[in-house]
Protein backbone atom coordinates (compact mmCIF):
# COMPACT_ATOMS: atom_id res chain seq x y z
CA UNK A 1 0.00 0.00 0.00
CA UNK A 2 2.71 2.38 1.06
CA UNK A 3 4.80 1.36 -1.92
CA UNK A 4 1.82 2.09 -4.12
CA UNK A 5 1.57 5.63 -2.76
CA UNK A 6 5.26 6.26 -3.25
CA UNK A 7 5.12 4.99 -6.80
CA UNK A 8 2.04 7.09 -7.55
CA UNK A 9 3.82 10.12 -6.17
CA UNK A 10 6.90 9.48 -8.31
CA UNK A 11 4.90 8.95 -11.47
CA UNK A 12 2.97 12.16 -10.89
CA UNK A 13 6.13 14.08 -10.10
CA UNK A 14 7.85 12.88 -13.24
CA UNK A 15 4.87 13.48 -15.49
CA UNK A 16 4.16 16.98 -14.16
CA UNK A 17 6.86 18.82 -16.20
CA UNK A 18 5.73 16.99 -19.37
CA UNK A 19 2.20 18.12 -18.78
CA UNK A 20 3.38 21.65 -18.24
CA UNK A 21 5.28 21.68 -21.53
CA UNK A 22 2.12 21.74 -23.64
CA UNK A 23 1.41 25.29 -22.65
CA UNK A 24 4.69 26.78 -23.80
CA UNK A 25 3.63 27.16 -27.41
CA UNK A 26 0.98 29.63 -26.43
CA UNK A 27 3.39 32.51 -25.93
CA UNK A 28 2.58 35.52 -28.07
CA UNK A 29 4.71 38.46 -28.88
CA UNK A 30 2.53 41.38 -27.91
CA UNK A 31 3.62 43.27 -24.90
CA UNK A 32 0.71 43.89 -22.58
CA UNK A 33 1.88 42.79 -19.19
CA UNK A 34 -0.56 40.47 -17.53
CA UNK A 35 -0.67 40.86 -13.83
CA UNK A 36 -1.14 37.91 -11.55
CA UNK A 37 -2.99 37.92 -8.27
CA UNK A 38 -1.08 37.65 -5.02
CA UNK A 39 -2.86 37.09 -1.77
CA UNK A 40 -3.97 34.93 1.03
CA UNK A 41 -5.94 31.78 0.29
CA UNK A 42 -8.10 30.13 2.96
CA UNK A 43 -9.65 26.73 2.74
CA UNK A 44 -11.14 23.73 4.44
CA UNK A 45 -10.51 20.05 3.99
CA UNK A 46 -13.64 18.50 2.51
CA UNK A 47 -12.41 14.94 2.89
CA UNK A 48 -12.32 15.30 6.68
CA UNK A 49 -15.85 16.69 6.70
CA UNK A 50 -17.02 13.82 4.53
CA UNK A 51 -15.34 11.25 6.69
CA UNK A 52 -16.84 12.83 9.80
CA UNK A 53 -20.28 12.41 8.25
CA UNK A 54 -19.88 8.81 7.10
CA UNK A 55 -17.41 7.19 9.49
CA UNK A 56 -18.74 6.80 13.01
CA UNK A 57 -15.22 6.16 14.34
CA UNK A 58 -13.90 9.47 13.06
CA UNK A 59 -14.42 13.18 13.39
CA UNK A 60 -12.07 15.81 12.13
CA UNK A 61 -11.80 19.33 10.80
CA UNK A 62 -9.00 21.18 9.09
CA UNK A 63 -8.54 24.71 7.88
CA UNK A 64 -5.65 25.59 5.65
CA UNK A 65 -4.11 28.73 4.24
CA UNK A 66 -1.39 29.73 1.85
CA UNK A 67 0.25 33.00 0.99
CA UNK A 68 1.92 33.60 -2.36
CA UNK A 69 5.47 34.83 -1.91
CA UNK A 70 6.83 34.74 -5.46
CA UNK A 71 5.62 33.51 -8.83
CA UNK A 72 5.83 29.89 -7.84
CA UNK A 73 6.49 29.82 -4.11
CA UNK A 74 3.80 29.80 -1.44
CA UNK A 75 3.94 29.74 2.33
CA UNK A 76 1.40 27.20 3.44
CA UNK A 77 -0.01 25.73 6.61
CA UNK A 78 -2.82 23.68 8.08
CA UNK A 79 -4.53 23.70 11.44
CA UNK A 80 -6.95 21.03 12.53
CA UNK A 81 -8.22 18.51 15.02
CA UNK A 82 -9.08 14.85 14.78
CA UNK A 83 -10.79 12.28 16.96
CA UNK A 84 -10.32 8.70 15.84
CA UNK A 85 -11.31 5.42 17.43
CA UNK A 86 -9.31 2.37 16.43
CA UNK A 87 -11.13 -0.92 16.93
CA UNK A 88 -9.74 -4.37 16.51
CA UNK A 89 -10.97 -7.64 17.95
CA UNK A 90 -8.33 -7.37 20.65
CA UNK A 91 -8.13 -3.63 21.25
CA UNK A 92 -10.21 -0.42 21.33
CA UNK A 93 -8.34 2.83 21.49
CA UNK A 94 -9.25 6.45 20.93
CA UNK A 95 -6.95 9.31 19.98
CA UNK A 96 -7.96 12.95 19.93
CA UNK A 97 -6.10 16.18 19.62
CA UNK A 98 -5.04 19.03 17.42
CA UNK A 99 -2.20 19.66 15.04
CA UNK A 100 -0.44 22.38 13.13
CA UNK A 101 1.57 22.09 9.95
CA UNK A 102 3.67 24.74 8.28
CA UNK A 103 5.84 24.80 5.20
CA UNK A 104 5.95 25.70 1.54
CA UNK A 105 4.24 24.79 -1.70
CA UNK A 106 6.09 25.09 -4.98
CA UNK A 107 4.09 25.39 -8.18
CA UNK A 108 5.41 23.14 -10.93
CA UNK A 109 2.79 24.07 -13.49
CA UNK A 110 3.18 26.77 -16.14
CA UNK A 111 -0.29 28.27 -16.44
CA UNK A 112 -1.97 29.56 -19.50
CA UNK A 113 -2.58 33.23 -19.44
CA UNK A 114 -4.94 34.45 -16.76
CA UNK A 115 -5.13 31.12 -15.06
CA UNK A 116 -4.03 30.27 -11.58
CA UNK A 117 -4.11 26.51 -11.44
CA UNK A 118 -1.38 24.68 -9.63
CA UNK A 119 0.34 21.36 -9.80
CA UNK A 120 2.51 21.58 -6.78
CA UNK A 121 4.91 19.85 -4.57
CA UNK A 122 5.29 20.89 -0.97
CA UNK A 123 7.09 20.34 2.27
CA UNK A 124 5.68 20.60 5.77
CA UNK A 125 6.72 20.06 9.30
CA UNK A 126 3.87 19.06 11.57
CA UNK A 127 3.34 18.88 15.28
CA UNK A 128 0.46 17.25 17.06
CA UNK A 129 -0.72 17.54 20.63
CA UNK A 130 -3.11 14.80 21.66
CA UNK A 131 -4.30 12.24 24.14
CA UNK A 132 -4.93 8.55 23.67
CA UNK A 133 -7.31 6.40 25.66
CA UNK A 134 -7.12 2.65 25.89
CA UNK A 135 -10.78 1.73 26.18
CA UNK A 136 -10.80 -2.06 26.12
CA UNK A 137 -8.60 -5.02 25.39
CA UNK A 138 -8.96 -8.77 25.17
CA UNK A 139 -5.92 -10.75 26.23
CA UNK A 140 -4.31 -12.34 23.19
CA UNK A 141 -4.11 -15.95 24.24
CA UNK A 142 -4.08 -18.80 21.74
CA UNK A 143 -4.73 -21.24 24.61
CA UNK A 144 -7.92 -19.53 25.75
CA UNK A 145 -10.25 -22.36 24.63
CA UNK A 146 -9.82 -24.08 27.98
CA UNK A 147 -10.60 -21.27 30.42
CA UNK A 148 -12.20 -18.69 28.15
CA UNK A 149 -11.34 -15.23 26.91
CA UNK A 150 -10.53 -12.44 29.31
CA UNK A 151 -11.24 -8.78 28.56
CA UNK A 152 -10.52 -5.62 30.47
CA UNK A 153 -12.79 -2.56 30.14
CA UNK A 154 -10.81 -0.36 32.47
CA UNK A 155 -10.12 2.81 30.52
CA UNK A 156 -6.72 4.43 30.80
CA UNK A 157 -5.98 7.84 29.36
CA UNK A 158 -2.52 8.87 28.23
CA UNK A 159 -2.63 12.64 27.98
CA UNK A 160 -0.19 15.38 27.09
CA UNK A 161 1.25 13.45 24.16
CA UNK A 162 3.12 15.14 21.35
CA UNK A 163 4.45 14.05 18.00
CA UNK A 164 6.42 15.72 15.21
CA UNK A 165 6.78 14.73 11.61
CA UNK A 166 7.75 15.99 8.16
CA UNK A 167 5.63 15.69 5.04
CA UNK A 168 6.26 15.64 1.35
CA UNK A 169 3.14 16.66 -0.55
CA UNK A 170 2.04 16.48 -4.08
CA UNK A 171 -1.19 17.98 -5.31
CA UNK A 172 -3.33 20.00 -7.63
CA UNK A 173 -5.39 23.15 -7.25
CA UNK A 174 -7.76 24.36 -9.89
CA UNK A 175 -9.80 27.55 -10.05
CA UNK A 176 -13.45 26.60 -10.36
CA UNK A 177 -14.97 30.06 -10.16
CA UNK A 178 -13.30 33.41 -9.74
CA UNK A 179 -10.94 33.02 -6.76
CA UNK A 180 -12.57 29.75 -5.66
CA UNK A 181 -10.29 26.74 -5.82
CA UNK A 182 -10.75 23.02 -5.53
CA UNK A 183 -7.72 20.89 -4.93
CA UNK A 184 -6.38 17.68 -3.63
CA UNK A 185 -3.10 16.49 -2.31
CA UNK A 186 -1.44 13.29 -1.21
CA UNK A 187 1.11 13.33 1.55
CA UNK A 188 3.97 11.09 2.46
CA UNK A 189 4.93 11.54 6.09
CA UNK A 190 7.84 10.54 8.25
CA UNK A 191 7.51 10.56 12.03
CA UNK A 192 10.55 12.10 13.66
CA UNK A 193 9.52 12.18 17.30
CA UNK A 194 6.71 11.04 19.52
CA UNK A 195 6.05 10.40 23.18
CA UNK A 196 6.60 6.86 24.39
CA UNK A 197 3.69 5.39 26.31
CA UNK A 198 4.07 3.14 29.29
CA UNK A 199 2.89 -0.35 28.26
CA UNK A 200 1.10 0.99 25.18
CA UNK A 201 1.91 2.86 21.98
CA UNK A 202 0.45 5.64 19.86
CA UNK A 203 -1.86 4.04 17.33
CA UNK A 204 -3.15 7.22 15.75
CA UNK A 205 -1.67 10.71 15.74
CA UNK A 206 -4.01 13.58 14.82
CA UNK A 207 -2.64 15.19 11.66
CA UNK A 208 -0.30 12.31 10.97
CA UNK A 209 -2.74 9.43 10.78
CA UNK A 210 -2.31 5.85 11.81
CA UNK A 211 1.08 4.58 12.79
CA UNK A 212 2.84 1.41 11.71
CA UNK A 213 4.96 -0.85 13.88
CA UNK A 214 7.35 -1.65 11.08
CA UNK A 215 8.02 1.85 9.78
CA UNK A 216 8.02 5.55 10.70
CA UNK A 217 6.26 6.38 7.46
CA UNK A 218 2.62 7.40 7.12
CA UNK A 219 0.37 8.61 4.34
CA UNK A 220 -2.40 11.13 4.00
CA UNK A 221 -4.86 12.55 1.59
CA UNK A 222 -6.89 15.75 1.51
CA UNK A 223 -9.48 17.34 -0.70
CA UNK A 224 -9.68 21.09 -0.28
CA UNK A 225 -12.01 23.92 -1.13
CA UNK A 226 -10.34 27.31 -0.79
CA UNK A 227 -10.92 30.95 -1.50
CA UNK A 228 -8.30 33.49 -2.56
CA UNK A 229 -8.37 36.96 -1.04
CA UNK A 230 -6.29 38.95 -3.53
CA UNK A 231 -4.07 41.54 -1.83
CA UNK A 232 -2.12 42.91 -4.77
CA UNK A 233 -1.34 42.19 -8.40
CA UNK A 234 2.06 41.79 -9.92
CA UNK A 235 3.39 41.03 -13.40
CA UNK A 236 6.05 38.46 -13.92
CA UNK A 237 9.41 39.94 -14.77
CA UNK A 238 11.68 37.28 -16.05
CA UNK A 239 14.18 38.70 -18.54
CA UNK A 240 14.43 35.91 -21.09
CA UNK A 241 10.76 35.23 -21.23
CA UNK A 242 8.40 37.04 -23.48
CA UNK A 243 5.58 38.46 -21.44
CA UNK A 244 2.32 36.84 -22.19
CA UNK A 245 -0.75 38.75 -23.19
CA UNK A 246 -4.41 38.41 -22.54
CA UNK A 247 -6.44 37.91 -25.69
CA UNK A 248 -9.47 35.97 -24.77
CA UNK A 249 -11.71 35.36 -21.82
CA UNK B 1 -9.68 25.62 -23.55
CA UNK B 2 -9.22 28.52 -21.18
CA UNK B 3 -9.99 26.59 -18.07
CA UNK B 4 -8.84 23.14 -17.36
CA UNK B 5 -10.68 21.16 -14.78
CA UNK B 6 -8.69 18.49 -13.12
CA UNK B 7 -11.11 15.78 -12.23
CA UNK B 8 -9.47 13.52 -9.80
CA UNK B 9 -10.86 10.27 -8.60
CA UNK B 10 -8.91 8.83 -5.78
CA UNK B 11 -9.76 5.27 -5.04
CA UNK B 12 -9.01 4.48 -1.46
CA UNK B 13 -7.48 1.06 -1.93
CA UNK B 14 -8.14 -1.45 0.81
CA UNK B 15 -5.03 -1.53 2.92
CA UNK B 16 -3.95 -4.77 4.47
CA UNK B 17 -0.60 -4.37 6.13
CA UNK B 18 1.38 -7.11 7.86
CA UNK B 19 1.00 -4.76 10.82
CA UNK B 20 -2.67 -5.65 11.05
CA UNK B 21 -2.19 -9.37 11.52
CA UNK B 22 -0.75 -10.86 14.69
CA UNK B 23 1.95 -13.16 13.36
CA UNK B 24 2.19 -16.67 14.76
CA UNK B 25 5.83 -16.17 15.59
CA UNK B 26 4.92 -13.40 18.03
CA UNK B 27 5.36 -14.44 21.64
CA UNK B 28 1.86 -13.94 23.09
CA UNK B 29 0.35 -15.32 26.31
CA UNK B 30 2.39 -18.39 27.15
CA UNK B 31 1.21 -21.59 28.83
CA UNK B 32 3.02 -23.04 31.85
CA UNK B 33 5.76 -25.48 30.89
CA UNK B 34 6.58 -28.44 33.14
CA UNK B 35 9.50 -30.78 32.47
CA UNK B 36 9.84 -34.16 34.18
CA UNK B 37 13.21 -35.36 35.51
CA UNK B 38 14.47 -38.67 36.81
CA UNK B 39 14.59 -38.73 40.61
CA UNK B 40 17.46 -41.21 40.49
CA UNK B 41 19.50 -39.04 38.14
CA UNK B 42 18.26 -35.49 38.35
CA UNK B 43 20.20 -34.24 35.35
CA UNK B 44 18.22 -36.46 33.00
CA UNK B 45 14.66 -35.97 31.89
CA UNK B 46 12.36 -38.95 32.34
CA UNK B 47 9.34 -39.79 30.25
CA UNK B 48 6.00 -40.11 32.03
CA UNK B 49 4.10 -43.08 30.56
CA UNK B 50 0.55 -42.28 29.45
CA UNK B 51 0.64 -38.68 30.68
CA UNK B 52 -2.66 -36.84 30.54
CA UNK B 53 -3.89 -33.61 32.16
CA UNK B 54 -7.33 -32.23 32.97
CA UNK B 55 -8.10 -28.84 34.46
CA UNK B 56 -10.05 -28.31 37.66
CA UNK B 57 -12.26 -25.25 37.97
CA UNK B 58 -12.80 -23.37 41.23
CA UNK B 59 -15.55 -25.81 42.24
CA UNK B 60 -13.37 -28.84 41.54
CA UNK B 61 -15.13 -29.85 38.33
CA UNK B 62 -12.97 -31.34 35.62
CA UNK B 63 -12.34 -29.14 32.56
CA UNK B 64 -11.11 -30.61 29.30
CA UNK B 65 -7.92 -28.94 28.17
CA UNK B 66 -8.08 -27.98 24.51
CA UNK B 67 -5.67 -30.05 22.44
CA UNK B 68 -4.58 -32.28 25.32
CA UNK B 69 -4.08 -35.95 24.36
CA UNK B 70 -2.76 -39.00 26.21
CA UNK B 71 0.88 -39.57 25.35
CA UNK B 72 4.15 -40.60 26.95
CA UNK B 73 6.39 -37.53 27.18
CA UNK B 74 8.76 -35.71 29.48
CA UNK B 75 7.25 -32.25 29.00
CA UNK B 76 3.74 -30.81 29.27
CA UNK B 77 2.31 -27.35 28.62
CA UNK B 78 -0.71 -26.25 30.64
CA UNK B 79 -2.85 -23.13 30.00
CA UNK B 80 -3.32 -21.00 33.12
CA UNK B 81 -6.65 -19.30 33.79
CA UNK B 82 -6.12 -15.56 33.15
CA UNK B 83 -9.24 -14.58 35.08
CA UNK B 84 -8.05 -16.28 38.29
CA UNK B 85 -4.93 -16.13 40.43
CA UNK B 86 -4.85 -19.90 40.88
CA UNK B 87 -5.32 -22.87 38.56
CA UNK B 88 -5.51 -26.55 39.46
CA UNK B 89 -4.78 -29.54 37.26
CA UNK B 90 -4.98 -33.27 37.64
CA UNK B 91 -1.99 -34.98 36.04
CA UNK B 92 -2.47 -38.68 35.28
CA UNK B 93 0.25 -41.26 34.91
CA UNK B 94 -0.74 -44.34 32.82
CA UNK B 95 -4.04 -42.76 31.87
CA UNK B 96 -6.52 -44.95 30.05
CA UNK B 97 -10.23 -45.43 29.84
CA UNK B 98 -11.56 -48.97 30.01
CA UNK B 99 -15.31 -49.51 29.65
CA UNK B 100 -15.95 -45.91 30.65
CA UNK B 101 -13.80 -46.17 33.76
CA UNK B 102 -10.75 -43.94 34.06
CA UNK B 103 -7.60 -45.87 34.94
CA UNK B 104 -4.32 -44.35 36.02
CA UNK B 105 -2.74 -42.48 38.88
CA UNK B 106 -3.89 -38.86 39.23
CA UNK B 107 -1.95 -36.28 41.22
CA UNK B 108 -3.37 -32.77 41.72
CA UNK B 109 -1.20 -29.70 41.29
CA UNK B 110 -2.04 -26.14 42.31
CA UNK B 111 -0.33 -23.13 40.76
CA UNK B 112 -0.82 -19.66 42.23
CA UNK B 113 0.39 -16.64 40.30
CA UNK B 114 0.12 -12.92 39.65
CA UNK B 115 -1.06 -11.67 36.27
CA UNK B 116 0.08 -8.64 34.34
CA UNK B 117 -1.14 -7.37 30.97
CA UNK B 118 1.78 -6.47 28.72
CA UNK B 119 1.35 -4.58 25.45
CA UNK B 120 2.65 -6.38 22.37
CA UNK B 121 1.54 -4.51 19.24
CA UNK B 122 -1.41 -2.99 17.39
CA UNK B 123 -2.41 -6.34 15.88
CA UNK B 124 -1.81 -8.57 18.92
CA UNK B 125 -2.95 -6.15 21.60
CA UNK B 126 -2.05 -7.29 25.10
CA UNK B 127 -0.71 -10.57 26.38
CA UNK B 128 -0.82 -11.85 29.92
CA UNK B 129 2.41 -12.51 31.79
CA UNK B 130 2.06 -14.82 34.81
CA UNK B 131 4.50 -14.75 37.67
CA UNK B 132 4.36 -17.99 39.62
CA UNK B 133 4.01 -17.50 43.37
CA UNK B 134 3.79 -21.12 44.36
CA UNK B 135 3.58 -24.59 42.89
CA UNK B 136 2.23 -27.42 45.03
CA UNK B 137 1.65 -31.11 44.56
CA UNK B 138 -1.24 -32.29 46.72
CA UNK B 139 0.02 -35.21 48.74
CA UNK B 140 -1.82 -38.51 48.52
CA UNK B 141 -1.07 -42.15 49.31
CA UNK B 142 -0.06 -42.98 45.78
CA UNK B 143 1.86 -39.93 44.68
CA UNK B 144 3.90 -40.34 41.49
CA UNK B 145 5.31 -36.79 41.38
CA UNK B 146 7.77 -36.58 44.26
CA UNK B 147 9.49 -33.19 44.25
CA UNK B 148 8.89 -29.98 42.34
CA UNK B 149 10.92 -26.84 41.93
CA UNK B 150 10.24 -23.60 40.08
CA UNK B 151 13.03 -22.81 37.63
CA UNK B 152 11.59 -19.71 35.92
CA UNK B 153 8.86 -17.73 37.69
CA UNK B 154 7.81 -15.64 34.72
CA UNK B 155 5.62 -17.52 32.27
CA UNK B 156 6.54 -15.72 29.05
CA UNK B 157 8.08 -18.23 26.66
CA UNK B 158 6.67 -21.65 25.91
CA UNK B 159 10.11 -22.95 25.00
CA UNK B 160 11.36 -22.42 28.54
CA UNK B 161 10.63 -24.76 31.43
CA UNK B 162 8.96 -23.06 34.38
CA UNK B 163 8.63 -25.99 36.73
CA UNK B 164 10.78 -29.11 37.09
CA UNK B 165 9.26 -32.25 38.61
CA UNK B 166 11.13 -35.31 39.79
CA UNK B 167 9.48 -38.69 39.58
Amino acid sequence: MLRYYIRLLLVLLISAPLFAQDTENEVTKDRTVFKEKYGLRFGIDLSKLGRTAFDSDYSGFEINADYRLTKNLYLAGELGFENKTTNTYFLDSNAKGSYFKAGIDFNLYRNWLGMQNMIFSGLRTGIGSFSQTRERYTIYDTNNQTWGEVSNDESIEFSGLTAAWVELLFGLKTELLNNLFLGFSVQLKVRIADTNLNNFETLYIPGFGRTYDSTKIGTGFSYNLSYLLPIYKKGTEKKEEVEEESIED
Amino acid sequence: MKRILFLVLILILPACEPDDICSESTQTTSPLVITFFNIENISNTKTVPGLFAVGLDSEGNEVVIDGEIVSSRDKITLPLDVSQSQTQFKLYQNYSVTDGVVQGNPDTITITYNSESVYISRACGFKNVFTIQSFEIQSDLDQWMIVSSISINEVVNQNETNVEILH
